[in-house]
């Protein structure tokens, strides 16, 4: 038995592994700037020059781990330097990669982005007797040229930001270092082209000094990260998020399964009667019931004052003083969970249900009921004591499927009853692009599924001994 | 005709029609089908036929060339709204509203039930009106083609997938799948390189996100050097170190990915992959549930292979000296393929499910197309008791899940599966 578990869960090490890459992977794809994002959340402004700017992102942006590469190796482009990383704005980077892709030569762009930026600077730096309409509008035209990365706009705006310097010459004899440089390094951007290099492919090894290394390891520590969106620990979040979806989710399988139990087995016995047929017939269409449905639905009826029937408060789970324990918590809400534990049950009632009246029918077929019979046991011993047992073995395995599917359904669920769980977490983290948070929960809903399976198999093997032998 | 001279496909369709909850189901698919392809036709605040100035039109049919680009709107039509024209004669669809088209009249909610601001019986929103103003009929019958297409795309992805990696899994099991190294190797190597000519170099317009076309030329230059690595692999493979056989535990390798995708939580995955869509689309979020979901027809379609492969027929055609990969797709596999559609019809329910929740919530889907979950979307959002708009999207996406279980259903028992 030992041994059998011990497979089991070396099984599960490539399964996270895949799933770890998914997450990350995803992550990675997501849109936005982290650090824009901690940013907008109000947590320290950025206002000053450039530099108090270009400082305080980089703070924030290692504070995040984004300074770091983000995987143990990449292969890309051996136009790409080594430190491309190093780039660690998003929109900056993705500025910097499209002019790459148009000429290859990595000198020459960073050459360019490095006299566009010195260019910035001047403009920044000019006396308080140059300022004006003129230089206002250049300053706006050399930031537009920031993040612009077709080279025929770039070569239309570097002309226009001429063509303006050339209406005020003062301005334009204090620039004229920098403009000269910035064209200057702009032509050569254009002729000195390394087309070749875009098709080369190279391979770059970083060590174990990566985001996606420190994440894991942070993951099996048991944390997950930082929140974008108000600098918390995701671990903290979660665990106060998981409480609640796994206390529906237990007590809803626990009902399901205390209810669907008899009546398979009352439907067996019924089998092809009209007591079957209907149960049959009902237990197919709340399989096709969407939860999320039924509990809009719900919601609708109990929270309409005209049809009188305001029983349950369904508007979400109050806030108890800081201080409250879980306990007090759910003593307080426990009628907000009575519509939801629901919703949550009976998909997986009426599933239940039905595998529960298969395996009964086929445990009565059997030679050993038959002789049962004939020995004159009376039917109802029969069938709780002979048939009953035997059919309840593959009942067990059911759980593994259906714990994953009831996941999924409280996700909708939580977000329709407000309950705070990782559901409603997990849509309230993709609405505000909080994407440590998703992927957390991602992570955590898969560890979660294959605990799931697990505790099937193994309760299975446990009950049958002939499972782990093989 | 008596069974014995029917082909097992006939037999099987007739013991399918047998069932009577079946034959209300394929009633059901065919008028959802009737619905979906003719929504344009059946709602729309265009006319099917109208007379002004004593011009001839027929905008439903205009509509589909001047979305071509083969023609173009005449004047009255690019300045006044369909329903303020000054027509001769005209003949109105069924339901003269279309998904987008907004009645100013009846903007915020209308019950089915009280009285509505319309010019005529002809007018009446008879299931209601949502807060924006929409006809609550019209987007459902567009809705009917928005979730049966994406039920549709969702499953052509998942069975490309489900299909391919089945029949591997089945057909060669654990200990059926011989390369040579360099073959291994080669398909390694080929693998990254493949992924870097496709996605990492520039043909596409750079800085621009991916689109459909994008990932299409990047699979295309994907396959293409796989397909040349093996080329060069087998060429290679005379070499007799280098042609040593490695046996693939190919059987063991496909589960585990199974495995992988079966505990990932289904749903959370399609709704964190369609969140971060640049331009969100119904379309990719179709895709992207295919993507997910190919598990079911994987599994159905490798313990289908397996049983097939110890059939004498596979036997004889080995002897004969037939190619593998000839005796998969053009022997094996045409027998495997129909329990197939059990999880085909499932697949669909569970498809039409996910692009219901995706609307409801909101998610990866743009926000001005009309379907089931978005109307459904407006009552959790506002906690405004709008019986109509809980109701009737809701019993669609009910019956359409319902339609599917049935057809998989019946489709299981007259397979005897």
């Amino acid at each position: 038995m030992l041994q059998y578990i011990a497979r089991r869960l070396l099984l599960f090490v490539p399964t996270l592994i895949v799933i770890s890459f998914m997450a990350f992977g995803l992550r990675q794809l997501a849109p936005g700037d982290p650090v824009d994002t901690l940013n907008k959340s109000g947590k320290g402004e950025m206002t000053g020059d450039l530099a108090t700017i270009e400082r305080a992102y980089y703070e924030k942006a290692r504070l995040l781990q984004l300074d770091k590469p983000t995987f143990y190796f990449v292969i890309n482009a051996s136009a790409y330097p080594d430190t491309f990383f190093r780039v660690v704005q998003r929109a900056r980077r993705q500025t910097l990669d499209a002019i790459l892709q148009q000429s290859g030569n990595w000198a020459a762009v960073s050459h360019y982005f490095i006299s566009l930026q010195h260019l910035d600077q001047a403009v920044r730096n000019l006396p308080d007797s140059l300022r004006g309409e003129t230089s206002v509008q250049t300053q706006r035209n050399v930031q537009d040229l920031q993040v612009t990365a077709q080279i025929p706009l770039i070569k239309k705006r570097v002309e226009l930001l001429k063509q303006r310097l050339a209406t005020n010459p003062k301005l334009a004899a204090s620039l004229k270092q920098a403009t000269a440089n910035l064209q200057q390094q702009f032509d050569l951007l254009q002729t000195q082209t390394q087309f070749w290099r875009l098709y080369l492919p190279s391979f770059k090894w970083y060590g174990l000094d990566n985001q996606y290394h420190h994440w894991v390891v942070g993951c099996l520590k048991g944390n997950l990260g930082i929140s974008y969106v108000d600098g918390q620990p995701v671990t903290d979040k979660i665990k106060a998020a998981l409480n609640w979806t796994l206390l529906i989710n237990v007590f809803s399988i626990f009902l399901a399964y205390l209810f669907a139990v008899p009546l398979g087995v009352y439907a067996a016995r019924r089998k092809d009667k009209w007591q079957d047929r209907v149960i049959g017939f009902f237990l197919f269409a709340l399989f096709a019931l969407p939860s999320f449905w039924v509990a809009i639905m719900l919601l609708v009826l109990f929270t309409t004052p005209e049809l009188g029937m305001q029983f349950f408060t369904v508007t979400g789970i109050s806030d108890l003083a800081e201080g409250a324990t879980f306990a007090e918590r759910l003593t307080a809400n426990i009628r907000h969970l009575i519509l939801p534990v629901i919703c949550l049950t009976y998909g997986s009632l009426a599933y239940i249900a039905r595998q529960m009246r298969g395996a009964m029918l086929q445990t009565l077929d059997q030679d050993f009921i038959r002789t049962a019979r004939a020995k004159g046991i009376p039917e109802r011993k029969v069938i709780w004591r002979h048939a009953f047992r035997n059919a309840l073995f593959p009942m067990i395995t059911l759980f593994g499927t259906i714990f994953p599917s009831m996941l999924a359904g409280s996700i909708l669920v939580e977000s329709v009853f407000n309950i705070p769980g990782m559901g409603k977490l997990a849509i309230g983290a993709i609405g505000q692009q909080d994407w440590p948070v998703v992927y957390a929960v991602l992570m955590i809903g898969a560890v979660l599924t294959m605990l799931g399976i697990l505790f099937s198999d193994l309760l299975y093997a446990w009950a049958d001994p002939r499972i782990s032998a093989t | 005709m008596t069974t014995d001279t029917l082909t097992y496909q006939q037999a099987v369709w007739q013991r399918f029609r047998r069932r009577r909850s079946v034959r209300w189901a394929l009633r059901g698919l065919y008028f959802g089908l009737f619905l979906a392809l003719f929504a344009d036709f059946l709602a729309n605040d265009k006319p099917l036929f109208c007379q002004i100035n004593g011009k001839t039109y027929f905008p439903v049919v205009q509509s589909y060339l001047v979305q071509l680009g083969w023609s173009h709107w005449d004047e009255p039509f690019t300045t006044e709204e369909w329903s303020e024209q000054k027509y001769t004669r005209v003949w109105y669809p069924l339901i003269p509203y279309s998904n987008t088209s907004i009645d100013h009249h009846n903007l915020s909610s209308t019950s089915p039930l009280e009285e509505q601001n319309v010019v005529s019986w002809r007018f009446r929103h008879w299931l209601g009106t949502d807060g924006v103003g929409h006809d609550v009929v019209a987007a459902l019958v567009h809705g009917t083609r928005t979730a049966l297409s994406a039920g549709m795309v969702a499953m052509l992805v998942a069975s490309l997938i489900g299909i391919f990696l089945g029949a591997l899994a089945g057909y060669f099991g654990d200990d059926g799948l011989y390369l040579t190294r360099i073959q291994v190797v080669f398909n390694l190597l080929a693998f990254p390189i493949g992924i870097f000519y496709g996605f990492g170099t520039p043909h596409y317009p750079a800085g621009e996100p991916l689109g459909v076309l994008g990932v299409s030329w990047g699979l295309l230059w994907l396959l293409g050097i796989q397909f040349l690595a093996n080329v060069l692999a087998i060429a290679l493979g005379r070499i007799s170190w280098l042609g040593k056989k490695v046996r693939i535990p190919i059987d063991s390798l496909i589960n585990r990915l199974i495995e992988v995708f079966d505990s990932v939580p289904t749903l959370l995955l399609i709704l964190s992959m369609a969140a971060i869509l640049a331009r969100p689309n119904i379309l990719y979020a179709m895709a992207i549930i295919g993507l997910i979901s190919w598990t079911g027809i994987a599994r159905l379609l490798r313990a289908e292979m397996l049983k097939i492969r110890q059939f004498q027929y596979i036997e004889a055609a080995q002897a004969l000296g037939y190619s593998r990969w000839r005796i998969i797709f053009r022997h094996a596999l045409p027998n495997a393929l129909p329990p197939v559609l059990i999880a085909i019809a499932f697949g669909m329910a569970s498809a039409i499910l996910i692009e219901a929740s995706l609307s409801v919530l909101g998610i990866g889907v743009a926000a001005d197309t009309v379907t089931w979950g978005s109307l459904l979307r407006q009552i959790s959002t506002t906690y405004h008791p709008e019986w109509w708009l809980a109701i009737f999207p809701g019993l669609a996406i009910f019956f359409s899940v319902l339609l599917f279980n049935y057809l998989g259903d019946g489709l299981s028992r007259a397979m005897d599966k």
